[in-house]
């Protein structure tokens, strides 16, 4: 008896969403009308290096792609993980590549050890300093701890060149924590780090000084590292773009929503909570798409703000019921 | 042998013996309990090492007692016991389900057929199942069995399936088991009863476990076992507990006791052996169930779900538990396989019952209905057929059938006034009122469309008259069921979309109600306006998005998106609002008119809503965005399927509109950045003000407020009482109080002492609200109080238990209060439900030779657990089974639901990680086998059998074992030696030749060692051009030519990616445990005939032996010389030819001298003749002579004998004499 059709999906809206949960749930997908309209049509480059990283990180992946590039087969493998190395294409930065890493990388057989060669900081994607503070605690927060969970900026890489290279080293687990993250807690102190890249040293000075100047209203303990060729990119109107993220922040930050949310979708089957600022769009369709791969659907329930609580803007409280995913892949000896 | 009186002991009576005794029983056990004082040495540390030994074995015992904490799972209402009736055939399983049956309802069932669910008690269902006697059915029903009754028939013993069945119950998470013995009154004598029993039952423990139940049914009293043994049985069945098996756990399963077909009658007309639909009905178990998730049914295959629905418990617990036992109402009983159950009309069909409720009822009574049941579920009818059937039998045939019962009916089954809603409309309304459907059968497919414009008119009118709500859809639906008589799948048609349980309104309901709550009257009003606008900017982009808006210019796409997301979100309430004005009908409006089309559209809906997102937030949700309806999209579908109605035009042709905006939107940016609105000025205070809060400097929750977290102290320790003076001292209570209400007025000190002055006029509400917070205080600080003290005792074990009960209470109340349609999408089915699964394309045969007697079981898969790869397992062949196992014969195996065919690859582990292929598994040990099959976690068991056609008479099971990993690919090698020859040899190096057949060949192993039979170790160093194949290598030593050269490799084997399940249940009724799959390679040849042809070296064959040449001795000449003569070699020349003229000539006598010559022979001879005579005579003479003269010396030698005898005695006697008279003389002198 033939298998079950593959899912359909149209455009490459959500391309890294639909491959990354394809490749957890095990069920194949057919994306269609790749920019069929386009007049460059088919799959972008750094699609395809997307496509083939997802190759060397899992075993017996098939892929067919038609000859214009408009249509893409992908029947997911096993994810296999090891020491992977990878030259990211340029037009996205490495946070692209990572993000979907970061979804897999738990449910691997053996740890992976990935690095990733390419663009560090653009303004597209998030950066990976950006993912090195945020993402890393998130996870840990669902069981994924131990000294082998790092991000690790080695070499920064700008846009047209690239260059930059980063290490991403993730333990595996079997099953993931129900998490209840519904406190977000309090600011005690703020870090950061300002860099500059083929500018003198001096403009990062600059940077963190106008910084603090606007952070210091609220909080008086402020450390912002210099660094030539290191750290995210923090200038006055990023003050301003910290500002805008708290007031929308729930406990985690609108880039790793959907990382948490999957995460709670693969846990056990547990209830599990966590408070979101409002949903990025892309949070929106991965809610969706969630529903399609393991027919999860989330309880949405928004929290108005307090009368005299002074927190920013709505939260979102997400709960949902574990699909009690358990990593098919790890080996038992 | 007498034994002899032994002396009995004599008890001291005095003496210091005697005395320290008595002292000892005065002072009772003081001595023993002071042990450790009166002889402190024996308890003191001997040795250190020791001591720590002792301490460290005591914590792992300890600590091996402990399991990991689960998390409680189980539902508050748990789904029926599976109570699975096993045994050989003929040791009365039938029976004994029947007494249980009895005894627990006070009914007969004659005919148990497929699963029986009862309610055993307050808490407790139970659901009996009997387990025929073929593997499959052991095999299926031990992997959802809760409790085993084995029944063992004691005459015999055991049977081979009761060890087959304990196998296969170990493997797959072992259920509860208990033994049941019958046939005890076959035993006449009561010693050999006795000794039976206990002989069985040590058996039985050692199998299951030591002290195992083991339960004597000691004879039968007309046809039954005795009452009391059975009620008995039943009692230990209705308290046991039973333990969560992991796999159950974690994959839901629905043993079904119920099957519809739903296909169309004319596609099963034009094609009979199409693939069919088909309903199945049961309880859910184990864990949540999704809808659309994918299934597998042992005996069939995989499965997608088309849909999931849960209907009203058939056989409902009492609702409200009381003290007492259980009246008869509430013993019901639901075997729909068997006949008997709920009148029941649901979506697929007619089901009647006969009143459970009434015990009395006799068993006449009972027959006909269950017959016509039966006849019911038999046909192969179309349902209206089976409708007019049911009812004119049903009018014709039960007398029995009053008015009252079938007015209790109708309370008994919830079904009919209960489900009342738009979903199930048609098929009941069919079955009321089945006489118009009679009318109606003719109708044909063409009134399909027909009918679905009816409907459609319908639901319009229905819009309009919303005045009498209630009433007029009872009417309405009433009308459609007359007027609708289609084919069963036709109505699945339209039905499919109304099966999705209608949440978004009722959700919407939920959401107004908190926003009323929360928002104020304005807030609504300023909604609805927007919900005008809205609606205003909707209408001219339905215009707009005529044929035509293909053609517009690229440059208004925004706006044409912008058009097109209100007009998603307005559509769907453009129409209510203009037929209506009070928002509440409104509401209702638009419920009615979504819960007809949900689902449909299924993917349409998607589009846009992103972009929706981003602009509902750029609107600061003003609106307030019902989000769930946003993400996951109801609204829009329902608005989609609006216009969907409008560009179908005849239900013919459909108007294709190029949509820009959706293109655009698909192949939009992936990006997860969330670019925030610019609309914020942090620069304004206002702004910053707004996330002030969320600083350590801002303000904190009252409860976590410095200034409260001081107060709440002062209540701690300021309150108390004086005792010696009476006087109490009260903390400042309303102080506290003021601050957790107004929590910034604290500047009001002075009025707090005038409010605990009034505090005892305070309302009671206010007194409660007091008394709750106080608790909730007391709560707190009894919590801190633990933290603070019980710390050093909580072990991590404690806290990972307090955990998970943490979790198990969060579970349980999260989804609590929600209604259950809604629930069961957050949550999936949850287990305890009865639920209908409908599932499409399943192979007619499933239908065609569906017999009840049989388990069909639909188990839930997990994510990409229907997927199929390569498995690699520990193995290890059962010590029961005869014969050990060939890699790559065919195996069936039963791994996680599935039963399979697949082909192993036997292997073990090589100390360095190698996986060497084994030709046989061993015969004592573990090994590794890997398989092409479905994915399944590590970790789950599996048992393997050869063959499940058939009864063997040895032991089935042929092999156990467990997952251990999955993979694409396989590591699996093979050894291979190949085989060279020198054909040159120097010194160390040779050439081989041989072994390879081109330079390329050997190129590849260039550096690879190489190995001489007689252990010579070398390396091969580089190809040669001739001949092909051949290289230069150089060993350790000299080779000789008559080695041989080996290269040991290892060649990675192939798995065959067979992958077979076996589909029992789709063989013809009867020959279901017939069914074969592949033969294995020894049964192939068994069957063709084939020999195997044995290698010609291996035959045995007669020796024959060569004779051994040896070379001549060659002597060294030095040797030779200094050798002495007689061992020199002779230097003899070798005769040379005699010339021809010294040979003599031959002599040719005459015949004269012939006959002299034979005359002188003749003489001769008989001169050699006498010669020889005369000899022989003289020989015989001198014989005589020896003979004689032998005597005469004899005779000689005896009278010498006398003679010196007697000269030898006189000499004697002299010599005496002499020595006498020399004594005497002697005397005489002395």
């Amino acid at each position: 008896r033939a298998l079950v059709a593959p899912s359909l999906f149209e455009g490459c809206n959500c391309f890294r969403q639909r491959l990354v949960l394809s490749t957890l749930s095990g069920k194949r997908v057919k994306i269609r009308n790749i920019r069929s309209k386009d007049d460059n049509p088919g799959l972008r480059d750094f699609e395809a290096s997307f496509i083939r990283l997802l190759d060397k990180v899992t075993n017996g992946t098939r892929i067919e792609i038609n000859q214009t590039g408009t249509v893409l087969f992908y029947q997911p493998g096993l994810l296999y993980g090891g020491s992977v190395e990878h030259e990211c294409n340029v037009q996205r930065s490495i946070g692209y590549y990572l993000e979907a890493l970061l979804m897999l990388a738990p449910f691997m057989k053996t740890p992976l050890r990935a690095v990733l060669k390419g663009v560090t900081n653009d303004p597209t994607d998030p950066s990976v300093d950006l993912l090195k503070v945020t993402a890393i605690p998130l996870m840990k927060k669902f069981g994924i701890d131990g000294d082998g969970l790092e991000i690790k900026v080695l070499k920064r890489g700008m846009a047209p060149a690239g260059g930059g290279e980063v290490l991403f080293t993730c333990p595996v687990r079997r099953s993931m924590k129900p998490v209840h993250l519904t406190e977000p807690g309090k600011i005690k102190r703020i870090r950061g780090t300002a860099f500059s890249v083929r500018v003198s040293p001096q403009m990062a000075n600059r940077i963190v000084d106008s910084a603090r100047s606007i952070l210091n209203k609220f909080i008086p303990d402020i450390y912002i590292y210099t660094d030539h060729m290191k750290g995210p990119c923090f200038d006055p109107t990023d003050s301003n773009l910290y500002f805008s993220s708290l007031f929308q922040g729930g406990c985690v930050d609108s880039t790793n929503q959907s990382l948490s949310l999957l995460y709670m979708t693969l846990g056990q089957q547990d209830v599990s909570k966590t408070l979101l600022g409002p949903l990025s769009p892309y949070t929106v369709e991965f809610l969706r798409h969630i529903r399609d791969f393991f027919q999860i659907m989330f309880k949405i329930e928004q929290q108005k703000p307090g009368e005299d609580e002074q927190k920013g803007g709505e939260k979102v409280l997400m709960t949902c019921v574990g699909a009690g995913y358990s990593n098919i892949n790890k080996t038992i000896k | 042998m007498e034994k002899k009186e032994q002396k009995r002991h004599q008890h001291k009576h005095s003496g210091p013996k005697a005395d320290k005794k008595n002292r000892k029983k005065e002072q009772g056990t003081e001595p023993e309990r002071d042990e450790r004082k009166r002889n402190p040495r024996a308890f003191s540390v001997q040795s250190a090492v020791r001591m720590a030994k002792t301490f460290h074995r005591t914590q792992d015992i300890k600590t091996k007692k402990h399991h990991i904490p689960l998390v409680d799972r189980t539902p508050l209402e748990p789904p029926p016991v599976v109570v699975v009736v096993m045994g050989p055939p003929k040791v009365g399983k039938s029976t004994l389900i029947r007494c249980l049956i009895k005894n627990y309802t006070r009914q007969k069932l004659s005919d148990i057929c497929g699963p029986v669910t009862i309610v055993s008690g307050k808490k407790r269902r139970l659901t009996f199942i009997e387990c025929n006697n073929d593997i499959n059915s052991m095999i299926d029903l031990a992997k959802v069995a809760d409790l085993v009754l084995m029944l063992i028939d004691a005459s015999f013993g055991f049977e081979m399936e009761t060890f087959e069945f304990l196998n296969i119950c170990q493997v797959h998470g072992f259920p509860r088991v208990m033994g049941v013995l019958t046939h005890l009154d076959t035993f006449k004598n009561n010693k050999t009863l006795s000794k039976t029993k206990k002989r069985l039952k040590h058996r039985f423990w050692t199998e299951v476990y030591q002290g195992a139940k083991l339960f004597y049914l000691s004879g039968m009293v007309y046809g039954e076992y005795q009452t009391q043994e059975v009620k008995n049985l039943g009692r230990f069945i209705s308290v046991m507990k039973f333990r969560p098996l992991v796999w159950r756990t974690s994959h839901p399963y629905v043993v079904a006791d119920r099957m519809e077909d739903l296909t169309d009658p004319e596609d099963i007309r034009l094609n009979p052996k199409c693939d069919r639909t088909v309903s199945l009905y049961g309880y859910l178990r184990g864990t949540f169930l999704k809808n659309k998730c994918q299934v597998h049914i042992p005996g069939v295959g995989d499965f997608s779900v088309a849909d999931v629905s849960f209907l009203p418990d058939p056989c409902p617990l009492p609702e409200v538990i009381k003290k007492r036992a259980l009246n008869v109402k509430e013993r019901l009983l639901y075997a729909p396989m068997a006949g008997v159950g709920g009148l029941v009309y649901d979506k697929d069909a007619v089901y009647i019952d006969m009143p459970s409720g009434h015990g009395s009822q006799q068993q006449e009574e009972v027959r006909p209905t269950t017959e016509l049941v039966q006849s019911l579920i038999g046909t192969q009818a179309t349902l209206d057929a089976k409708m007019a059937a049911s009812k004119v039998s049903l009018f014709t045939g039960t007398a029995a059938l009053t008015p009252e019962e079938v007015q209790e009916n109708e309370k008994q089954n919830p079904m009919e006034s209960r489900e009342w809603d738009e979903r199930a409309q048609r098929e009941r309304r069919r079955a009321v009122f089945a006489d118009e459907d009679d009318d109606d059968d003719d109708d044909d497919d063409g009134d399909g469309e027909q009918e679905s414009d009816e409907e459609e008119d319908e639901e319009e009118d229905d819009e309009e008259d919303e005045d009498e709500e209630g009433v007029t859809t009872l009417k309405k639906h009433d009308k459609t069921a007359a007027e609708t008589a289609a084919p069963p799948v036709k109505k699945q048609k339209c039905e499919v979309p109304m099966e999705m349980p209608a949440f978004a309104d009722s959700d919407d309901e939920l959401e107004k109600s908190e926003e009323d709550e929360s928002e104020e009257d304005e807030s609504e009003e300023e909604e609805e306006n927007e919900e005008n606008e809205e609606m205003e900017e909707g209408e001219p982009a339905k215009k707009s998005s005529g044929p035509d808006s293909g053609l517009c210019s690229e440059d208004d796409d925004e706006d044409e998106e912008e058009d097109s997301d209100t007009d998603e979100d307005g559509d769907g309430t453009v129409k209510s609002k203009m037929s209506s004005k009070h928002p509440e009908e409104e509401n209702i409006d638009t419920d009615d008119a979504e819960m007809g089309y949900e689902t449909a559209g299924a993917l349409r809906w998607k589009e846009d809503l992103a972009q929706k997102a981003t602009e509902a937030y750029l609107r600061h949700q003003l609106a307030a965005p019902n989000l769930r309806k946003l993400v996951y999209g109801t609204v829009a579908e329902k608005e989609e399927d609006d216009s969907n109605d409008e560009e179908e035009l005849g239900g013919l042709f459909k108007v294709n509109r190029p949509e820009k905006s959706k293109k655009v939107r698909a192949d939009a940016m992936d990006c997860s950045r969330f670019q925030p609105d610019n609309s914020h000025d942090w620069d304004q205070e206002e702004m910053l003000a707004s996330i002030r809060d969320c600083f350590v400097t801002g303000k904190w929750e009252e409860d976590k407020d410095a200034a409260t977290l001081l107060k709440e102290d002062e209540e701690l320790y300021g309150d108390f009482e004086d005792l010696e003076t009476g006087q109490v001292h009260k903390a400042k209570t309303g102080n506290k109080d003021q601050a957790e209400g107004g929590n910034d007025d604290e500047i009001n000190g002075d009025d707090d002492d005038d409010e605990e002055e009034e505090a005892p006029q305070v309302k009671l509400d206010d007194d409660e609200v007091q008394k709750n917070k106080r608790l909730e205080k007391k709560r707190r600080l009894k919590e801190r109080f633990d933290a603070q003290y019980d710390d050093g005792d909580a072990t991590y074990f404690d806290d990972l238990k307090e955990e998970m009960q943490k979790q198990a209470e969060l579970n349980r109340q999260e989804f609590e209060d929600v209604d259950d349609e809604i629930r069961v999408q957050y949550e999936g089915f949850r287990p305890g439900m009865y639920v209908r699964v409908e599932i499409p394309a399943l192979p007619c045969e499933f239908v065609t030779n569906f017999d009840p007697h049989y388990p069909i079981i639909l188990g839930g898969l997990g994510p990409s657990e229907g997927n199929v790869g390569y498995l690699q397992m520990r193995l290890k062949k059962h010590r029961w089974h005869n014969r050990i196992l060939k890699t790559r014969d065919p195996l069936i195996l039963s791994l996680g639901w599935r039963r399979f065919q697949t082909i192993p690859l036997y292997y073990i582990e090589d100390h360095n990680g190698r996986h060497r292929l084994l030709k046989y598994t061993p015969e004592h040990m573990h090994c590794g086998a890997t398989i092409w099959g479905p994915i399944t976690p590590q970790g789950t068991g599996f048992l393997a059998v050869q063959t499940v056609g058939g009864i063997k008479a040895s032991f089935r099971i042929a092999a156990t074992g467990v997952v251990l990993d999955l993979d694409k690919s396989v590591t699996i090698v093979k050894k291979l030696k190949l085989i060279g020859y020198p054909y040159k040899i120097f010194k160390n190096t040779s050439f081989i030749q041989g072994m390879f057949n081109t330079v390329l060949e050997v190129a590849k192993f260039e550096g690879a060692s190489i190995r001489t039979v007689s252990g010579i170790k070398g390396q091969i160093k580089k190809a040669l051009r001739t001949p092909p194949g051949a290289f230069r290598a150089t060993f350790e030593d000299r080779l000789l030519m008559s080695d041989i050269v080996f290269l040991r490799s290892w060649y990675p084997a192939s798995v065959p990616q067979l992958y077979n399940p076996v589909t029992s249940l789709l063989m013809p009724v009867g020959q279901k445990e017939t069914w074969a799959g592949m033969r294995t390679l020894g049964q192939l040849k068994h069957d063709l005939g084939i020999r195997n042809k044995p290698n010609q070296d291996s035959l045995y064959k007669p020796v024959v032996r060569q004779v051994r040449h040896f070379n001549p001795l060659h002597i060294p000449k030095e040797l030779q010389k200094a050798l002495p003569f007689k061992n020199k070699p002779k230097q003899m020349q070798a005769k040379g030819k005699t010339p021809r003229d010294l040979q003599r000539p031959a002599v040719v006598r005459e015949p004269h001298e012939k006959k002299v010559a034979a005359l002188l022979d003749a003489l001769s001879s008989v001169y050699a003749y006498k010669n020889k005579k005369a000899r022989a005579e003289q020989h015989a003479k001198h014989k005589e002579f020896l003979k004689q003269k032998e005597k005469q010396e004899a005779e000689r030698q005896k009278r010498m004998k006398e003679e010196r005898k007697k000269t030898y005695r006189a000499m004697g006697q002299k010599e005496k004499k002499k020595l006498k008279s020399s004594l005497k003389g002697a005397s005489k002198d002395n």
